[in-house]
């Protein structure tokens, strides 16, 4: 017989009982002399509380049984055992779920880093078409156009790809240095990375990247995995899960920049254009980016695209000594596609 | 039987106090380093169970009156919660694309698009305030002491409706409305719930409030005139050399000023405030007394800074710990409580948990 306390669930009066086990059952007695059994499949331990357990009664709200902590030596096989860390880890203990989880983890996101590349080739491209739409539509009247100029990039898209005339390349006058790959076969060339360049040869090296992007759906396969993945992890995973969504995209998008600058190269080589100018257009963003300082070199270790230098050294030496390049472009064509923007009788 | 059931609050403790906080760092380091390891082995997902236990182990160590409270939410139900609300929205994320292709259109469909927008949004919105009355429900629907409960019956819809137009006011009368606002909502909150078979009262205004709101915009209307006055005097001065250098020192000052000075405004605006509204709220014969001051609050906050420098970010752990002690330390009641008249709630326990507040990312108080 165990001193203890309890609550009934009805009212808040704590009630002084005596607990005492029979077979598979407590049975409570309380100061009056009544006295009720519980079996023990209907208890569950609580929490420790001074000197007490307490445990519930399953189906009775607000029960709650004090039970000396000293009373487990004679009650001890009839009480539930203590809560911890939830029901499934509990019943397998700490670190065997942690390594569990650890593998089930591990599995989900290998699928989740190859099964969008998977998936991509099978998505349809009028799907995609979707998803660039409403970005095209907000770039409207910034696009520059002139005859000259969308002729002379028409051919060095030419020759850069056979299937030139599935995509629609833009240049759309904003100030940055960059170009990108949209859904739906889009290709943006950004003003100011025209205007910089110090010959074609640099813009066919970044023009041939994303045209990669494009060819391998890389687009498609980022948004496949944004929109599944992505989606879930960072939504169900809370802080945690978003952590994660940052870190595997950044991820996957550096092995797909990787994969589009060796096919850029490959395209480069068989249009007989130097990788030169891609090389020192890499070198002088790499030169902004050191003036930005030291942070860049350990940023580049998260950030989405391999690091400059690193991407004018993988260009620059797969020139090869003694292949006669020419320039894909004659200096009056290049200058036409320089001033595309300036010229465009639209936008004066 | 128990004899004592009217217990005079006085005589409970020698300082009168109603609430005390026993939990200790070194009993919560463990439940908070196996929380973050199994959070992150599971991708996050165990943050629901995490949440439980942290809860779990901080109400049993918060002591009311004569016996300590109890947290019985479960993982289970929080996550359950989360995913009914998550299904719930993918519609609402489905009408946000809809929209946005909408957009892409001829003027009818930009239109039609906006409009649509409009409604996915002032829906979201209202669905803020229903979340936020709903997340207080479940709090107390799981919160335990004596083996009585808390909770309420009321869903929150009309609760998202007061929200909506009283968060409007305040935004169009350039958030003058603020104390007044917040009190009032406060109020519509806490006016739903119960606790056995008592209501809550709340009648919170914003007396003594108002003062300090308006700190904050004489501070900001301040600095700017300070430095307008300042850099117009400069420019009728003409001076020859360092005038640039005087401008860009008194622009630095003005931001000081601005961020030291608001945030700190701020502070002792919602230090007032928690103390209004706990000394206006009350349940059968007792009443809450809040009694953290500003100073308290900044200490709070800097303690936190502090924490985390020092364990180089392993303190982060502790902030939901500290955060929820200093409440329970500065907490108080007045009054009597007769315990053997306090019954069992008749309030159905609901099951969505905090799901909607989870998804919206807010608090419950």
């Amino acid at each position: 017989m165990e001193r203890g306390w309890l609550y009934d669930g009805t009212s808040a009066v704590r009630h002084e009982v005596e607990v005492a086990g029979a077979g598979e059952s407590l049975i409570v007695r309380y100061a009056d002399g009544d006295s009720s059994e519980v079996p023990r499949a209907k208890l569950f331990h609580v929490d420790g509380r001074g000197d007490f357990e307490v445990f519930g009664h399953v189906g009775v709200d607000g029960w709650r049984l004090g039970v000396p902590k000293a009373a487990s030596a004679t009650l001890g096989p009839i009480l539930p055992p203590r809560r911890r860390y939830g029901r499934w880890i509990d019943r397998i203990g700490l670190w065997k779920a942690v390594a569990g989880a650890v593998a089930v983890s591990a599995a989900l996101i290998f699928v989740a880093t190859r099964f969008p590349a998977w998936v991509a080739p099978f998505v349809p491209k009028s799907w995609e078409a979707g998803f660039g739409a409403p970005i095209m539509a907000g770039l409207e009247g910034r696009f520059c156009n002139t005859a000259q100029g969308r002729a002379a990039l028409s051919k060095l898209t030419a020759t850069l790809t056979p299937r030139a005339g599935e995509l629609d390349v833009q240049v759309v006058d904003i100030g940055i240095v960059n170009a990108a790959a949209l859904p739906g076969d889009h290709i943006l060339i950004f003003e100011e990375l025209l205007t910089r360049a110090d010959g074609p040869e640099e813009l066919a090296g970044v023009l041939a990247h994303e045209i990669a992007h494009i060819e391998n759906r890389h687009v498609t396969a980022a948004m496949v995995r944004q929109l599944t993945f992505g989606l879930f992890v960072s939504l169900v995973g809370g802080g945690t899960g978003a952590n994660l969504e940052t870190f595997l995209q950044s991820r996957y998008s550096r092995g797909a920049e990787s994969e589009a600058d060796e096919d850029a190269i490959r395209a480069l080589q068989r249009a007989r254009i130097s990788p030169l100018g891609a090389a020192a257009f890499f070198a002088k963003v790499g030169r902004e980016e050191a003036r930005m300082g030291a942070l860049g070199r350990g940023l580049s270790y998260i950030s989405t695209h391999p690091a400059p230098l690193e991407r004018e050294r993988r260009f620059r030496a797969s020139a090869e000594a003694g292949t006669a390049y020419k320039p894909p472009l004659d200096p009056e064509e290049w200058r036409a596609l320089q001033r595309i923007c300036r010229d465009d009788p639209a936008r004066r | 039987m128990d004899a004592k059931t009217t217990q005079p609050l006085g005589e409970e403790s020698a300082r009168g106090e109603a609430f005390a906080f026993t939990g200790t760092w070194q009993e919560f380091l463990p439940i908070a380093l196996t929380n973050l390891l199994l959070t992150i082995v599971t991708l996050g997902i165990y943050r629901f169970w995490a949440k439980a236990r942290e809860r779990q182990y901080l109400w049993s160590r918060t002591r009311m009156i004569d016996d300590h409270l109890e947290w019985t939410g479960t993982g289970k139900e929080m996550f359950l919660g989360f995913l009914m609300v998550f299904l719930a929205l993918i519609p609402v994320i489905c009408l946000i694309f809809l929209a946005s292709y909408l957009f892409t259109g001829n003027t009818l469909a930009k239109i039609l698009g906006g409009l649509l927008m409009l409604a996915v949004y002032g829906g979201l919105f209202y669905m803020t305030g229903v979340a936020s009355l709903r997340a207080l429900r479940y709090r107390l629907s799981r919160s335990y002491w004596h083996g009585i409960r808390g909770g309420s019956d009321d869903g929150g819809w009309r609760y998202g409706l007061e929200y909506m137009w009283r968060t409007l006011a305040m935004f169009f009368s350039l958030f003058l409305a603020t104390p007044w606002a917040q009190t009032r909502l406060w109020n519509a909150r806490f006016n739903k719930m119960s606790f056995g078979q008592h209501r809550f009262h709340a009648e919170a205004d914003a007396q003594g409030l108002m003062k300090r709101w308006l700190i904050i915009y004489g501070i900001i209307i301040g600095a700017f005139v300070v430095f307008f006055a300042a850099a117009a005097s400069m420019n009728g001065v003409r001076a020859p050399s360092g005038g640039g250098a005087a401008l860009a020192l008194l622009a630095i000052g003005m931001f000081i000023v601005l961020y030291i000075g608001v945030p700190l405004a701020l502070l002792a605006y919602y230090a007032a405030y928690y103390r209004r509204v706990a000394e206006t709220t009350g349940i059968a014969g007792l009443r809450f007394r809040f009694h953290a001051r500003t100073m308290d609050w900044l200490l709070l906050l800097l303690g936190h800074f502090g924490l985390i420098i020092i364990t180089l970010g392993v303190g982060a752990l502790f902030i939901g710990y500290r955060n929820y002690s200093f409440a329970v330390r500065h907490l108080d009641l007045e009054g009597d409580v007769d315990i053997a008249r306090l019954t069992q709630s008749s309030t159905r326990a609901p099951t969505d948990a905090e799901g909607l507040a989870d998804a919206f990312d807010i608090g419950a108080i």
